[in-house]
């Protein structure tokens, strides 16, 4: 259903939009700076149990006013308990400001149903927070991770060709039984330096920022395939030397599908003449005190299968990133004495004396590990 | 010679210089001729016409009238114990009427006028008297002793066309009595016996003045010749006094004369947007199809064309009107009072009348602007009995889109076009039958690969039946159907067709009778609707969809309405009328059964109720009462009173701000409950200055219950149970609209200025079905101040000028107010539903028509129209929104039009 929301709703309606805008009916787009808004201090939990052993996390924060710039606001000090549907009560640890960690030797089973327990300390008003039970569904392999080039522009008048990279995904449940999807993936790309420096080759890992999520219930078969799960553009570097994804499949029950649905629709059909009207989305977590208080996240319960893919091809019009380091040679024959400790050095010369000479000012230029860690995950393959 | 619809056009002759005087002299043996072999036998031995209906001379036989020497004499005795009148004109003409007579009074100072142009009426109300006046007899004159009220009435018809004028006021100055021309053209009046001066006016016609000298009941039939454009100051002041004596609070008529003057946002004349300039009627924005009047939602608008509602009244998504201006003759919308003939909707109702193919010749009309192209033909099959309109519009954007370099728009296709025929034939003087079809499509095509495609399908059939010139009825059906088709082939396992279609099948009896004082409109209205509320199908064989079709659903609307304008005394009418309404649904259908202690949602579903075929699903049924009271205070104003209740069985549902064409309409079933609105509105209005300027106020309050709102972030599309997705939602509603008009005048114009509110409250047990925690919040098109100046500068008969300017508070809007992380993302909370308001909205519109040329020999009149829509240019936010760029979400403001838009439209009559 998904796709067909996507197109329903989204495109055509935006493409009368933008038939307009073709027609020098300028439509315009301007920033707009909204007034302070009022504060909102609201509890947000970010809650996974999974049938994989070991390091379920539950994450609290506070939420932040709208506007300025901002990191994560852990909620510490907090008592978390889950509970499941045979009288078992399991106790989190916070390993860090905000992240609670499941005591081994907790481990989701597949089919039984979960309650998550907070109870906050006298920083958020000493109030218990509770879950609506959750019960964990099975969720079937990846049957294959692959990738597609996608042509972004012909080569034409001395442009050159121009590609990027969609990866996509098949799976099926052959019981006809998950019918409910969300995946998320960790990106690991390999970088290096034009230099030979120490930190030269490096390691960067990021984990999704997007929603994906499916559904099949419109579909006689619980069989998806390619499913569109992440697009690299060509303005990173990540297709540059080698890449890897590594997608994690999730399997949902329709309420929290729903969940995810809404908050999806609220943060992408934006823009165009026919917006869904974006609401809260409200939680299947509510304070024991005041149920009316409403709470920002999800406690989700999920089985879950991964898979691994790495992508080493080539792809036409890649940026390079380190363009920029030349360029910041300008004084490549600086004496060394007019360096401070913020330049790097980059290479010893003979001459002129005292002997080194720089080639670049940008750390980032000089040292990989601004970006990424220097140590090879151990799932890299080399070979490939 | 007969001139079948003869009368009032003599007057125009008559005007000129007739003198009552003898001067045929005629000797002949005329015993035992009929009459029209006497006719003809006068006609060869005199320099003579005779004008006469056969059917009034059909039984005459000529005597002995070898006493007489002159053809008067001879007419004299002829007519003696008929009713039957007859004048003799200076050219010859011998004009015989029926029931009355017609004098000739030419005033001795009328000669030094007498180079004006005879049909010139002047302006001021001085001159007129100084023009020869025309009087009529009505009734027999020996009765002129008598006391008491008489009735008169008639038929007032085009002159060019003899299409019937409705809307047409009759007003008598001294009395200060009036009345309005129903939809046949037809009018009655009650007025003491005794002398009176008739004023006959409309829009977009020449004014006329008779005297009557009314004996006894009678007929006077007019005809009004309408005027290429509205210049004549006479015809300027046509509409005053029509407040004073309509009897509903907040009806507005637009005469197209009017409504082509306005300026036009991209080249196209838009019934909807000229809709919008009136008090209480608004929009969410610009683009947006539909409107809200009086806080009702834009499914609460009943569109009538050719008597049968349209269901998406607009073209590529709310920037042109669905229905071709051309065919329009008058727009009637109600926003308040509405007859109890209407029903089906609660908040307005827009009648669309549509025009009736010239009765005497062929006309046509084509038109180009920069994005349509529409002709216009129409005339006579059989003179004066069989005629013919039809009409085509359609846009050349496919072509445009053909140049646009991007590869990807194009492969896209964007089109539509609109078809309006109309075929009227008078099978004789009292039964006319007309037929009209009426089709729209949109298509538009995405990058290949998915196809949007919908229709508007109308067909009517319509019977007038007229028993006598007192009791007529009107006997129709009709079919309309909207529907929608997306199909996508995307993905090949993927691929599919989503439709959805309304289909409704109406049968309406309307009867009125017109009895002294009392005005009676009774009948019957029976639609029966079929909704397939969504098909979702394989696009082929290799498509893993599943075929997916929603319940089809069934139902019968019936009402029978009485409604009666009685006028109690000469400064005291009442207009009351009673509908009662009354809808079935059937099976097949399946509900679902909700365990009560939850909100409704797929896991609370406890058990499934089967409904057989044909088995009723649900029944709802209530009266509705419409009442209105207007008190003339005194000759120069007047109060009025109203209240309404409506019933609507259907809703649309939607969860944007503007609705969309892929909106579903869904009939009332077992949950959802028919919308069922209550109006109480009181307006007073003045005449100012000589009546050349109108002021009115009106305030209503209005309340509507069962509405529709959605949960949030859901999707309506293919939705097996709609009941478990939607919030019940009651609305309130208020304000106070002041308009100002200057009538009359080279210069005229309007100021109106609305303080309104709406509000929406949901109703529920369950915080799940509650939106903003169950308070009453703004309306998505809750506008408190609206301003809206229109003007018309009439330079000369040639060029004109005309501008409007609107200004009014942004809508509400919904927005983010708060962020946090999760899963490392950045997601955002929202503010209660429209909490805050888009900044307040302006825009001026301006536009100069110039006619090429007048002459009437010549065989094409092409006529310019220039606009500028939005000539300041100014960025009206339609929307704001908030995107995630980085670490950090920012608003945008997306306006749709940023910028001046001009365009050029070009027509042509032949």
């Amino acid at each position: 259903m998904q796709l067909i929301i996507k197109y329903l709703i989204f495109k055509p309606l935006q493409l009368g939009f933008l038939f307009l805008t073709l027609l020098v009916i300028n439509s315009c787009i301007e920033q707009f700076t909204p007034g302070p808004s009022q504060d909102r201090n609201l509890l947000v939990v970010e809650g996974l149990i999974t049938d994989r052993p070991g390091h379920d996390t539950i994450k609290l924060s506070t939420s932040m006013p709208l506007g300025a710039k901002s990191s994560p606001n852990p909620l510490s000090g907090c008592v978390i308990t889950v509970s499941d549907d045979i009288g078992n009560v399991y106790s989190a640890s916070e390993i860090f400001a905000g992240t609670y960690v499941m005591n081994s030797p907790f481990q989701g089973v597949v089919g039984r149903s979960y309650i998550l327990h907070i109870k906050t300390n006298e920083t958020y008003h000493n109030l218990s927070y509770e879950s609506s039970p959750v019960r964990m569904k099975p969720v079937p392999a990846i049957d294959s991770l692959y990738y597609k080039k996608v042509v972004l522009s012909q080569s034409s008048d001395g442009f050159p060709l121009t590609e990027g990279c969609e990866v996509y995904l098949d799976t099926h449940d052959p019981e006809n039984n998950c019918r409910f999807y969300r995946w998320e993936f960790v990106e690991t790309w390999e970088i290096k330096l034009p230099y030979f420096v120490t930190n030269r080759v490096c390691w960067v890992t990021k984990n999704s920022d997007q929603i994906n999520i499916k559904n099949t219930t419109s579909l006689s078969a619980d069989r998806i395939e390619g499913f569109p799960i992440n697009y690299i553009s060509n303005v990173t570097d990540r297709l540059n030397l080698k890449y890897s994804i590594l997608v994690n499949q999730y399997s949902l029950n329709q309420d929290e599908y729903n969940y995810w649905e809404k908050l999806k629709n609220n943060l992408e059909n934006v823009g165009s003449l026919y917006d869904i009207i974006p609401s809260s989305t409200p939680s299947n977590i509510r304070c024991v005190e005041n149920p009316s208080e409403p709470v920002l996240g999800y406690f989700s319960v999920s089985a879950v299968k991964s898979k691994r893919i790495f992508i080493k091809d080539y792809f036409p019009g890649m940026p390079d990133l380190y363009t920029d380091c030349e360029d910041a040679i300008a004084g490549l024959n600086d004496s060394i004495a007019s360096l401070n400790s913020r330049v790097w050095v980059i290479i010893i010369v003979t001459y002129p004396p005292p002997g080194y000479k720089v080639l670049t000012y940008l750390k980032g230029c000089a040292d990989c590990t601004t970006r990424g860690s220097a140590i090879k995950p151990d799932f890299w393959e080399d070979s490939k | 010679m007969k001139f079948k619809s003869l009368i009032l056009i003599l007057l125009f002759i008559l005007s000129l210089n007739v003198k009552a005087q003898e001067k045929y002299d005629i000797s002949v043996d005329l015993k035992d001729l009929t009459f029209k072999e006497f006719v003809s036998r006068a006609e060869k031995l005199l320099p003579v016409r005779f004008f006469y209906r056969d059917e009034w001379v059909s039984g005459l036989k000529m005597g002995d009238y070898s006493n007489c020497t002159t053809l008067s004499c001879i007419l004299d005795n002829l007519f003696k114990g008929t009713s039957l009148h007859y004048i003799i004109e200076e050219s010859g003409n011998i004009v015989i009427t029926d029931k009355y007579a017609v004098n000739v009074s030419v005033a001795p100072v009328e000669k030094e006028n007498n180079f004006m142009p005879p049909s010139d009426y002047a302006g001021s109300e001085g001159s007129q008297h100084t023009e020869g006046t025309a009087s009529v007899d009505i009734g027999n004159p020996g009765e002129k002793n008598k006391t008491g009220n008489v009735t008169i009435s008639g038929y007032i018809r085009n002159k060019d066309t003899q299409e019937p004028v409705s809307g047409v006021t009759i007003f008598v100055q001294k009395l200060t009595v009036g009345t309005i021309s129903n939809d046949y053209g037809f009018y009655t009046l009650t007025l003491p016996r005794g002398i009176h001066f008739l004023q006959f006016s409309f829009i977009g016609m020449r004014e006329k003045k008779i005297s009557v000298s009314l004996f006894g009941s009678g007929e006077l039939n007019v005809e009004m010749k309408s005027v290429l454009i509205p210049l004549k100051e006479a015809v300027i002041s046509a509409q005053k006094n029509v407040t004073l004596q309509r009897f509903e609070v907040g009806a507005e008529k637009i005469n197209i004369a009017s409504f082509k003057l306005l300026p036009t946002s991209m080249g196209e004349s838009d019934i909807i947007k000229s809709v919008l300039l009136i008090p209480g009627v608004q929009s969410v924005g610009e683009g947006s199809a539909g409107f809200n009047v009086r806080g009702g939602s834009v499914d609460q608008n009943l569109i009538l064309l050719y008597g049968a509602p349209i269901y998406n009244s607009s073209h590529f998504f709310g920037f042109f009107s669905a229905v071709n201006s051309d065919i329009i003759k008058d727009v009637t919308l109600y926003k308040g009072g509405i007859p109890g003939r209407y029903g089906g909707r609660i908040s307005s109702v827009l009648d669309i009348g549509s025009k009736e193919g010239n009765r005497r010749e062929f006309k046509g009309n084509i038109g180009v602007s920069p994005i349509t192209a529409h002709v216009l033909l129409e005339g006579p099959i059989i003179k004066d009995t069989l005629t013919y309109i039809l009409t085509a519009r359609t846009t050349y954007s496919n072509w445009i889109f053909g140049l646009i370099k991007d590869p990807s728009l194009q492969k896209s296709k964007a089109s539509f076009y609109d078809i309006n025929g109309k075929i009227t034939y008078d099978l004789d003087k009292n039964n006319k039958i007309d037929f009209s079809v009426y089709t729209s499509h949109d298509s538009f095509r995405f990058n290949s690969d998915t196809i949007y495609s919908y229709n508007n399908n109308i067909f009517s059939l319509n019977w007038r039946h007229y028993f006598n010139s007192r009791f007529f009825s009107s006997f129709s059906i009709n079919n309309s159907s909207y529907n929608y088709n997306i199909s996508s082939r995307y993905l090949a396992t993927e691929a599919f067709v989503l439709s959805h279609k309304i289909n409704s099948t109406g049968l309406k009896a309307d009867f009125n009778w017109f009895l002294g004082r009392n005005e009676i409109n009774f009948g019957l209205d029976l639609t029966r609707y079929a909704v397939n509320p969504g098909s979702y199908l394989p696009y082929s064989d290799s498509s893993l969809v599943k075929p997916h079709i929603l319940d089809k659903e069934r139902a019968l609307e019936t009402a029978i309405f009485i409604e009666d304008k009685f006028q109690l005394t000469d400064f005291l009418s009442l207009n009351i009328g009673l509908r009662m309404s009354s809808y079935f649904s059937f099976g097949p259908h399946s509900v679902m059964l909700y365990n009560p202690e939850y909100s409704k949602s797929k896991s609370t579903i406890i058990d499934t109720l089967y409904f057989k075929p044909g088995a009723l699903t649900s029944k709802y049924a209530g009266p509705e009462l419409r009442v209105s009271l207007n008190f003339r205070l005194s000759d120069k104003n007047s109060f009025k009173i109203n209240y309404n209740r409506t019933r609507q069985y259907l809703h649309l549902l939607t969860n944007s701000t503007s609705i969309s064409p892929t909106d579903t309409w869904k009939l009332c079933d077992y949950y959802l409950k028919p919308q069922i609105g209550d109006q109480i509105a009181a307006g007073f209005y003045e005449m100012l200055f000589k009546n050349s300027f109108e002021a009115s106020a009106e305030l209503y309050y209005k309340r509507i219950s069962n509405m529709v709102d959605f949960k949030g972030g859901t999707h309506f599309i293919m939705d097996d149970n709609i009941e478990k997705d939607i919030v019940n939602v009651r609305g309130k509603a208020y304000g106070l609209e002041l308009v100002l008009k200057k009538t009359e005048g080279k210069i005229r114009y309007s100021i109106g200025y609305t303080y309104s509110r709406t509000f929406v409250k949901s109703i529920s047990n369950f915080s799940e079905e509650m939106i903003n925690s169950g308070k009453w919040f703004p309306a998505n098109f809750d506008k408190p101040n609206d301003l809206v100046v229109t003007l018309n500068y009439i330079f000369s008969r040639r060029f004109s000028f005309s501008a409007n300017y609107i200004w009014s508070t942004g809508r509400p809007i919904t927005y983010p107010v708060a962020t946090y992380h999760m899963y490392d993302d950045l997601l955002v909370d929202y503010s209660d539903r429209n909490k805050y308001r888009i900044p307040d909205y302006s825009r001026l519109d301006i536009s100069l028509n110039l006619k090429g040329n007048l002459r009437s020999h010549r065989t094409a009149h092409p006529d310019w129209t220039f606009s500028v829509y939005n000539l300041l240019g100014r960025q009206n936010v339609y929307s704001i929104y908030f995107k995630r760029e980085g670490d950090l979400y920012n608003g945008y403001k997306l306006s749709v039009f940023g910028r001046a838009i001009p365009s050029v439209t070009l027509s042509f009559d032949f």
